[in-house]
């Protein structure tokens, strides 16, 4: 059995446990691994220390970091375990957890970071059946999952659904509706913008089809919102199939966009010898590109363009695939620069627009003919037609050079490729930071194993 | 830098001394007034850092450097930002390579020597006594034998060889040229700082350009400034001095500055501009003073700073240590050079975005040749050189017509090496490439390079050949000083922070004696 490309840490929904996820992971092959999480008070984990989703989320990341293998993994969050992953995500973004891989959100009818639209008569309905304090009872369960289908589940199906119900803690069932689905996270989740499908069911009131594009717009840019004919809101039960598709679908659009990193290299992204402002950066820069990403400082064209000058430019290795002139535009958006431009030239973005429109009208079609005219700008011999002078364009095609060769460096897959770990070196403890091997061809102990052998380590055969 | 309880002046105070700069040039200064009793406010163009937020990425690392446009002309085109441009408390010292080779005598007397370049009208004995003084208070290590200067001493000893060092070392052996350890302002025992507290031993990070959390590498907000503070300066960051104010005689009456989005006016009895190479004279010029002598601006000076990369069989990683661990000074003046001055070398650890500007920009590599080179650079080991240049008549900083971001002109900086700087890159590729090929490198790669902004308001004896004195005080107006290496009347083959910080108490000392 080979190892699998991406695990999934699936969340489940108020009153569900790991059976939830048993229905998605038997129709997904073998690329993916499936952990199931047990969020506090569910499929007999203990209680949080409070009622706070933070408290969930702090579970979820302790379960993440244990189970995690340095590769890629993504969230299937269902409901109440959408806005655990929410804030999860957002934990991850911001490179003060020990992970690192988050690869894209699969959420199902998620709940959102804002107070979860439930009306009140079912609120207190649904607190009354833990108004003593036990556990919910078999009748009650039974009106829960009734609300919550589009049609009947089958009764194998339907018989896990009830135990998981009644299992669940009440103290956990209480405070889900007391205090976590009435926090409002929206400004610590903050947006989102990594690969996102939202599965809704049409029969699902306030968290169906018909309201979640609403409530994820403001979060996730890259919402890609499905709409399921006829489903309620225990998706993963109901349409466990369509489940599984999305999850796969979004995979293949990940790999597609993506330079992939080496799990022991993920793992030591994820130590404590890389500082969160540092875990942050990569996290950003590891995520796939947004195959639907429009351009904010170039037109389309001009996009196109710099993309086939970047393929030129900077062959990327085989594997993976970096959108090397999107970030170019989004760094020019972000109005970035390297402290210094060609004397007597305009803004980064206009030498952007003039120099590729200038390169249009002479970019051939053929690699060989396109390198020609690449080493004609650069040897300032220019092009035909342009409406600059060859100096002109040839200091703008450097500073282009330059800065493809940052986007394309700068991601962890490539630092990966050179051999680069110096990422790794500011821990805040002076013990845990820096090198103390620093021979030719040695390396330290935390190192991944590429770089050298271990001083002192009697060499292995390899 | 810890700021807290800092002792405050009020707008409406004039303070005895504004310093406009918290680098090498304006932390010495503003410590050594502070402790003599003055009232100074140093204003600070960038925001105060914090350490434990030093990251080593070099894309990310750039809040501490100058990244507001300048515009680079000439034949070499200086690259401005992460390579030599410093932004925030402690100036460029948050990025410093921290190498700390003395000035060398012969170059304060270049054109007696040579008749080319300029005198420093600084006395050498003078100066290494300063240099020497500033070398024990921000910790500088070295070796215990030092060949060139065989009575110097270090406090500590110097940081370890790392690989590129090994390469260095090994080549220059063979080849019978000397080569030590490096002396550098990095700490390798752990070492308590007055006023500021514990700094590390060096943990043999190579990203110290990028800033190093643990106070190893010297940086003056670790040093200079929070004496300064403890002796009652107040240090203002994010304050971007705009406007230089005089009175009807023409001599300094404060300055306004831009902070928080308002127009702030600090009042002073003498004012020191110690904002660098670049912001100095450009400051200098859109106020239109200190300039009878039309010097300001003029005499651009750069380091050579060509590089020669060899392709070794082990990873050599040069990312790791301390990047420049080893030198030579035994080409200060080549036998038999056909040039005036000469060159340091020094052994060459680099960053991945550093190495892959400098292939592209220097290098001129592109496509597969590219990426081969890339992925081959942990295999690879460098030596760079730090050069005399000389002063040239096109090589100047002048305003633009664009305006930045306060509203000040962007400065334009045109650099073209001259017939001198060839002639020591030559001669320093042909030692480079040698002393490499002899450490058993496969192939070598020349690498383009220069380093740092010299010269734009130089000092000299006569008022018509210089913008400052020897003391470092306008020609032009009495209660105006800069203190900064744009005063450095010729590069020196000497890396310039360790000169500048010792010109530095210098011209602090001889503002005190003046009062």
């Amino acid at each position: 059995m080979r190892a699998a490309d991406c695990t999934v840490f699936f969340l489940p929904g108020l009153g569900l446990n790991a059976d939830a996820a048993t229905p998605v992971e038997r129709e997904l092959d073998d690329r993916f691994r499936v952990i199931t999480i047990e969020l506090p008070g569910q499929g007999g984990a203990p209680d949080a220390p409070d009622g706070s989703t933070e408290a969930q989320v702090d579970a979820a990341l302790a379960a993440i970091a244990e189970h995690a293998d340095g590769g890629a993994w993504m969230l299937c969050a269902h409901s109440m375990g959408g806005k655990v992953a929410a804030r999860l995500a957002a934990r991850v973004r911001d490179g003060d957890v020990p992970v690192f891989g988050l690869a894209g959100l699969m959420l199902l009818a998620p709940s959102p970071p804002t107070p979860e639209p439930m009306p009140d008569e079912k609120r207190q309905q649904m607190l009354s059946w833990v108004d003593d304090g036990s556990p919910i009872a078999e009748s009650d369960a039974r009106t829960f999952v009734d609300d919550n289908v589009g049609a009947s589940l089958d009764p194998a199906v339907q018989a896990d659904v009830l135990e998981a119900v009644q299992t669940m803690s009440p103290v956990a069932w209480r405070r889900w509706l007391e205090q976590g689905s009435t926090e409002d996270l929206s400004a610590s989740v903050g947006v989102l913008d990594l690969p996102c499908t939202v599965l809704a069911g049409d029969q699902d009131d306030a968290l169906g089809a018909a309201a979640q594009p609403a409530l994820v717009a403001d979060v996730y840019p890259r919402a890609h919102v499905v709409p399921l004919v006829g489903a309620g809101h225990l998706l993963s039960y109901e349409r466990p199939v369509e489940v599984a598709h999305a999850i796969t679908a979004l995979w293949d659009q990940i790999v597609a966009h993506r330079a992939p990193v080496a799990p022991e290299w993920g793992r030591l992204i994820a130590s404590p010898r890389v500082t969160p402002r540092v875990r942050a950066t990569l996290a950003r820069r590891a995520l796939s590109d947004d195959p639907a990403y429009r351009p904010r400082v170039l037109n389309s064209a001009q996009l196109e363009l710099l993309r086939a000058i970047a393929d030129r430019l900077v062959p990327q290795p085989s594997g993976g695939r970096i959108d090397l002139a999107a970030r170019v535009d989004a760094d020019l958006a972000a109005g970035g620069g390297d402290g210094w431009r060609p004397a007597g030239a305009p803004s980064d973005a206009e030498a952007y627009r003039a120099g590729l429109d200038d390169l249009r009208g002479a970019w051939p079609s053929t690699p060989d003919e396109q390198d020609a005219v690449i080493r004609a700008v650069a040897e300032g011999e220019g092009v035909p037609g342009a409406s600059q002078e060859p100096e002109a364009l040839q200091s703008w095609f450097e500073d282009l050079r330059v800065d493809v060769v940052r986007e394309w460096l700068s991601h962890p897959a490539s630092l990966v490729r050179v051999g680069y770990d110096g990422f790794a070196t500011g821990a805040e403890d002076a013990a845990f930071a820096g090198y103390l091997s620093l021979k030719a061809g040695e390396r330290d102990e935390w190192e991944p194993a590429e770089l050298g052998t271990v001083a002192g380590a009697p060499e292995e055969d390899v | 830098m810890n700021l807290d309880g800092m002792k405050t002046y009020d707008l409406d105070d004039s303070v005895d001394v504004v310093v406009v700069g918290t680098g090498a040039g304006g932390a010495p200064l503003l410590a050594r007034l502070a402790e003599r009793g003055l009232r100074v406010v140093a204003l600070e163009a960038g925001p105060n850092h914090e350490p434990a937020e030093y990251t080593p990425d070099e894309i990310d690392a750039t809040t501490i450097n100058w990244m507001s446009s300048r515009f680079s002309g000439g034949d070499a085109p200086t690259a401005f930002g992460p390579n030599n441009s410093g932004f925030g408390v402690g100036g460029g010292t948050v990025h410093w390579g921290a190498f700390t080779p003395r000035p060398d005598a012969r170059d304060l007397r270049l054109r007696s020597e040579t008749g080319r370049g300029a005198d420093w009208p600084v006395d050498h004995a003078e100066l290494t006594r300063y240099v020497a003084e500033v070398e024990e208070y921000i910790g500088v290590s070295g070796p215990a034998h030092y060949p060139w200067d065989p009575e110097r001493t270090y406090l500590y000893g110097p940081p370890s060889r790392n690989a590129a060092a090994d390469i260095m070392m090994t080549g220059a052996s063979a080849l019978g040229i000397r080569a030590t350890d490096a002396p550098a302002a990095i700490l390798t025992r752990d070492r308590d700082q007055p006023h500021h507290g514990l700094r590390h031993a060096t943990t043999n990070v190579g990203s110290i350009h990028q800033g190093e959390r643990h106070g190893a590498k010297a940086t003056t907000a670790i040093t200079y400034l929070p004496a300064a503070v403890a002796a009652g300066a107040e240090i203002r960051p994010d304050a971007v001095v705009h406007t230089i104010e005089r009175d009807a005689r023409g001599r300094v009456t404060g300055v306004v500055y831009r902070q928080d989005g308002e127009d702030r006016r600090q009042r002073c009895a003498t004012l020191v501009l110690a904002g660098g190479g670049v912001e100095t004279p450009r400051l200098l010029l859109h106020n239109g003073i200190a300039n009878s002598s039309g010097q300001v601006g003029r005499n651009f000076l750069a380091h050579g700073a060509v590089q020669v990369w060899g392709r070794f069989d082990e990873q050599i990683r040069g990312y790791r240590g301390y990047p420049s661990a080893l030198i030579t000074e035994d080409f200060v003046r080549p036998a038999g050079a056909d040039f005036a001055g000469g060159y340091l070398l020094q052994s060459l650890g680099v960053m991945p975005f550093t190495y892959a500007t400098t292939l592209v920009r220097g290098g001129g590599l592109w496509g597969d040749e590219l990426m081969r080179e890339l992925e081959a650079s942990r295999y690879t080991g460098g030596i760079g050189m730090n050069a005399e240049c000389l002063p040239a008549e096109g090589n100047r900083l002048e305003l633009s017509s664009e305006e930045d971001e306060w509203g000040l002109p962007r400065a334009t900086i045109s650099f073209s090496p001259g017939e001198n700087e060839k002639a020591i890159d030559a001669h320093a590729i042909g030692t480079m490439t040698d002393i490499l090929t002899a450490a058993g490198a496969r192939s070598t790669r020349v690498l383009a390079r220069t380093a740092h902004t010299l010269g734009t308001c130089r000092m000299s004896d006569d008022p018509g050949e210089g913008v400052v004195d020897g003391e470092g005080r306008s020609h032009d107006i009495d209660n105006l000083w800069v203190c900064d290496n744009s005063t450095f009347p010729s590069a020196l083959t000497a890396n310039p922070g360790l000169a500048q910080m010792a010109l530095s108490l210098r011209t602090a000392d001889r503002m005190l004696a003046g009062r």
